[in-house]
């Protein structure tokens, strides 16, 4: 079994369960009536994916990238702090804080440039921080936006 | 001709002023991601406390004008649609601006959507009394049979894989399940209270495009680009008009179905960009050129757009009936001044209707002039290095988010669906049949329980559901979309087969 | 300015901010949100955009008020994520409707109950009445009526949701004549379920005054009762309540609109707000706007409205049990 195979098929097994679980709920839930649609949804859904896993198994996905070790390697620190952003920090930290730590790690971590000159740091705390005032000018006075504010409340 | 002795009242300093300023913040609104045309104009209401109730509808009107064509914007620079209006905009006009034709997109955007959204206006102007009837219409089976139609275009969005395409589509039919249903208020799949509210279009076209696009621009890690080898074309305004004129056939294709999809109510705009797409693609020449920056997909998608705008107003002005999520806050603005749309509007406050209306029509020609004169600053945007670029997309998808609702859970829901998305796209599945079915589901839903419900009080489902005129030809129309999928999907499998042979 | 007037700033603000004796002083001091649980150009939403736009004046709240549109499920998403998810510091506020919420929570499935809100004050009522199309055949509630028991289940009625007032009406219809309807709820709102109403997919529907009063004047639909105990002399004078038509329908389908916060909420600013937003309510600007719009003014103090949820509560108990 080749790479490309493989990696076909764990997508296709995560739809299929998806699909699997979606029509049991369906079937299962009640009020009937409030779960019709979703039946007739979840039938077509769950054919669907077994043509998909089916496909996936005999090697006819062809289409899609896939995914490399040099790949992960790189988007790993870029999706580790967008998870900590997103699930943890915005709510915790306030969103303008944690936005703003985040736009310099995220514009630090992928930067071209060289980590050893500090001029190159103040520039990326500079572009931060007018970023930063650029949302607050749009979302807080422009249009009302009431962020959360985390430990700042 | 009651409409040009009203033009006078457009002119005057403060409402032209108020036209200006309208005009300008909806491009900027609209550009903004999460903030719909509905969101946009429901934020400029408390604006138009202060004025006369003329002056106030100008406001909106331009307003409402601008945001639909202002969500091509960031469509096109940033691959974010900014409304489910813009999705099909996106499809080809990023692509354009990733080639340096940034400019060029923007363009033919702007004035695709000009000539789409005079057109739009002028049948609002002249044709008002017979589309008002055509709009009362559609009843729960049409809207029904409406969805469904527009389920079958989904094979045309995803020219990779015909199963996983379908799939895509089922996958958003599910998601828009998910939280209470609403006509029953029975709870269905949620698995965390984020999820209690449902999934949110917006917040959904939000986390759908712009998470990849931030993964995406992770993916080219810290590699030294150089900056001058993205080169922003240079585009003059005459050859733009020489394009536009060139895909008179996009241009034609668009603006007629913008203007009927428009009309339809509960349907309105969020699928007038989708169908036009397609149905471009499908009489085009170079079908296979769509998704890969071709402007003919932009001049169709931006056209229909901007032509519903004016359409989706007809039910609202003369029945007093909300057409779209829009015309409903247009009608809450109307109501706060005290003016009832409907007979009575045009009747008793003529000034108000054709003023409002005049300056739509003003509106669309100084949204083509702005968005022009922006169109060449703003297309740079693509020379932003990608750390910075990842960096701000980001921080605006998490913003934009939160200013759907105000909530955390649709930012928590944007970024699962995000990260998702990224992975499923590695593996050939994509985000437009998604979105697609996500918008359908509950059109397709609510019409399908509400015409059963009517239907077993009178004569029983299928007769309800199967007769009819508007019925038979709804599903030929869906039979017709099918059976060409499928005949150009088998074309397809024989030409490779003879290019592998 | 030097990185410590930066940092005694922040410290200062940190200090402030959390004291809460400071915050009920000082509140307050930036936008309040108020969360209306329909779509925005609803009913509801836009009375909401009225009665609050003032709140920016000096003698009222000093601060905007913002509204924020969370529809769903006949109000059950945003009450339910008011209930669970909002702050309570007071900068949260939500539209209540009543008898929609407090209906909603006798059937379950809900996360709130009237103990988990904190009324402010009431803005407006808004019978439910009931409307068929211009070019109906029916002109009295009796005709329409007489049809349906000869026809049952046959009148189909459409209605903005289950369980909210439109649905209560119908239901009591129901009761009050001995007939089975077939009510429609559906999504959307009043507006769609007027909209059923004009393009004669319906027979007939149930919506708010202030609506059908709209739609009425535009030369839409025919307005043949209200489910109310008197008649309304400022926009119907001429509609017959159905107790009058024979049917024993009392007002419990009203729709109560007004504010409220979450429990837990600060005393001092619940009874800062319990003194303001009425005399907001009462301004001239709001009447006016409020009598173009059709729209009753029906404006209550808080102890009122306390008095008002316990009144419908214990009575929406016994008639969805008896309703059954």
């Amino acid at each position: 079994m080749n790479t490309q195979r493989a990696q076909h098929l764990f997508p296709a097994l995560c739809v299929l369960l998806l699909a699997g679980t979606v029509t049991f709920l369906s079937f299962t839930r009640e009020p009937a009536d409030a779960f019709l649609f979703p039946r007739m949804v979840s039938v077509v859904m769950l054919g669907l994916a077994i043509w998909n896993f089916y496909r996936a198994a005999s090697g006819l996905s062809k289409v899609g990238s896939g995914f490399t070790v040099d790949l992960i390697k790189t988007i790993a620190p870029g999706l580790i702090v967008l998870v900590l952003y997103v699930f943890f920090a915005a709510k915790y930290l306030g969103f303008y804080l944690s936005s703003l730590i985040t736009f310099f790690v995220l514009f630090s971590l992928y930067d071209p440039a060289s980590h050893k000159e500090p001029r190159v740091w103040v520039k990326r705390l500079v572009i931060s921080v007018v970023f930063m005032l650029v949302i607050y000018a749009l979302f807080t006075l422009l249009l009302k936006v009431q962020t959360p504010r985390g430990i700042f409340r | 001709m009651e409409f040009m002795q009203y033009f006078g009242g457009v002119f005057e300093p403060l409402s032209f002023a108020l036209l200006v300023f309208g005009t300008v913040g909806g491009l900027i609104l609209g550009a903004t991601p999460g903030l719909s045309p509905t969101m946009a104009v429901a934020l400029l209401i408390p604006f138009t406390f202060q004025l006369q109730p003329t002056q106030g509808l100008i406001l909106l009107g331009a307003a409402y004008t601008a945001t639909v064509a202002g969500g091509a914007v960031s469509a096109i620079l940033l691959k974010i649609p900014g409304a489910p209006a813009n999705i099909a905009t996106a499809l080809d006009g990023h692509e354009m601006a990733k080639k340096g034709q940034g400019t060029k997109a923007l363009h033919v955007s702007f004035l695709a959507s000009g000539v789409g959204g005079v057109i739009g206006v002028l049948l609002l102007i002249f044709l008002t009394p017979i589309l008002a009837k055509w709009a009362l219409a559609f009843g729960p089976p049409h809207l029904f049979w409406m969805a469904i139609l527009g389920v079958t275009i989904i094979g045309s969005l995803d020219s990779k894989s015909f199963v996983k395409g379908l799939l895509s589509g089922c996958l958003g039919f599910w998601l828009s399940m998910i939280g209470y249903d609403d006509i029953q208020g029975a709870q269905r799949f949620i698995f965390t209270d984020a999820l209690t509210g449902g999934v949110n279009v917006i917040t959904a076209l939000i986390g759908i495009f712009a998470i990849p696009q931030v993964i995406e621009m992770f993916a080219k890690g810290r590699k030294q680009v150089v900056v001058s080898a993205i080169k922003v074309e240079k585009q003059s305004l005459a050859d733009s008009l020489k394009l536009l004129f060139q895909n008179i056939k996009a241009l034609s294709i668009g603006t007629v179905i913008g203007s009927i999809v428009g009309l339809i109510p509960g349907v309105g705009g969020q699928i007038a960009g989708l169908v036009a797409y397609d149905q471009s693609k499908k009489f085009s020449k170079h079908s296979e050129k769509y998704g890969t920056g071709h402007p003919e997909g932009v001049i169709a998608a931006e056209s229909a757009n901007n032509a519903m705008v004016g359409p989706s107003l007809v039910p609202l002005l003369t029945l007093s009936i909300p057409g779209s999520p829009t015309a409903a806050v247009l009608l809450g603005g109307l109501l706060i001044h005290g003016i009832f749309p409907g007979s009575d509007l045009f009747e008793n406050h003529p000034q108000v209707a054709w003023t409002f209306i005049n300056s739509m029509l003003i509106g669309q020609v100084l949204m083509v002039i702005f968005g022009i004169w922006i169109a060449s600053y703003a297309a740079r945007v693509a020379q932003v290095p990608s750390a910075i670029m990842a960096a701000c997309v980001m921080v605006l998808a998490v913003f934009g988010a939160y200013s759907v609702q105000q909530s955390m859970g649709d930012v928590y829901i944007m970024a699962a669906l995000g990260i998702a998305m990224f992975f499923l796209e590695k593996f050939g599945f994509s985000a437009a049949p998604l979105v697609l079915g996500l918008i359908l589901g509950p059109i397709a839903e609510s019409n399908f329980i509400q015409g059963s419900m009517i239907a077993n009080a009178q004569d029983g489902p299928l007769p309800y559901f199967l007769f009819g005129p508007l019925n038979i030809f709804l599903i030929a129309l869906v039979v017709l979309s099918i059976a060409y999928s499928f005949v150009m999907s088998r074309r397809q499998v024989a030409q490779n087969v003879a290019l592998q042979s | 300015m030097n990185c410590k007037k930066i940092g005694a700033a922040i410290a200062l603000s940190v200090l402030a901010l959390t004291s809460s004796a400071v915050r009920a002083a000082d509140y307050p001091d930036r936008p309040i949100s108020v969360m209306v649980s329909y779509g925005a150009g609803g009913a509801t939403d836009f009375q909401a955009r009225i009665v609050t736009m003032m709140a920016g004046g000096d003698d009222f709240l000093t601060q905007p008020i913002v509204i924020i549109n969370k529809p769903g499920a006949g109000g059950r998403v945003g009450w339910n994520w008011f209930a669970s998810e909002a702050d309570n510091d007071g900068y949260t506020m939500a539209a209540y409707n009543i008898p929609h919420f407090v209906a909603q929570s006798i059937e379950g499935g809900v996360k709130y109950s009237t103990d988990s809100f904190e009324p402010i004050a009431n803005w407006g009522s808004d019978p439910a009445v009931v409307v068929v199309g211009k070019d109906s055949k029916y002109n009295t509630i009796g005709e329409l009526m007489d049809f349906a028991k000869e026809n049952p289940g046959k009148v189909t009625l459409s209605g903005a949701g289950l369980y909210v007032g439109h649905h209560i009406a119908a239901l009591q219809i129901e009761k009050a004549s001995g007939t089975k309807l077939a009510y429609i709820p559906t999504k959307g709102g009043g507006a769609a379920a007027m909209k059923a109403v004009i393009a004669g997919d319906v027979i007939a529907g149930v919506n708010n005054l202030s609506d059908a009063y709209r739609a009425q004047s535009a030369g839409n639909v025919k307005i043949l009762a209200i489910a109310d105990v008197q008649r309304n002399e400022q926009f119907l004078p001429d509609v017959p309540t159905l107790m009058e038509s024979g049917y024993d329908v009392d007002d419990s389908s009203v729709n109560f609109r007004g504010l409220m916060v979450p429990k837990g909420t600060d005393p001092a600013i619940i009874d800062m707000l319990a003194a303001k937003v009425p005399a907001m309510f009462e301004s001239a600007r709001v009447k006016k706007q409020m009598d173009a719009g059709g729209s009753p003014l029906k404006i209550m103090k808080r102890d009122e409205v306390l008095q008002m949820w316990k009144d419908r509560e214990v009575y929406l108990t016994e008639l969805l049990a008896g309703l059954k």
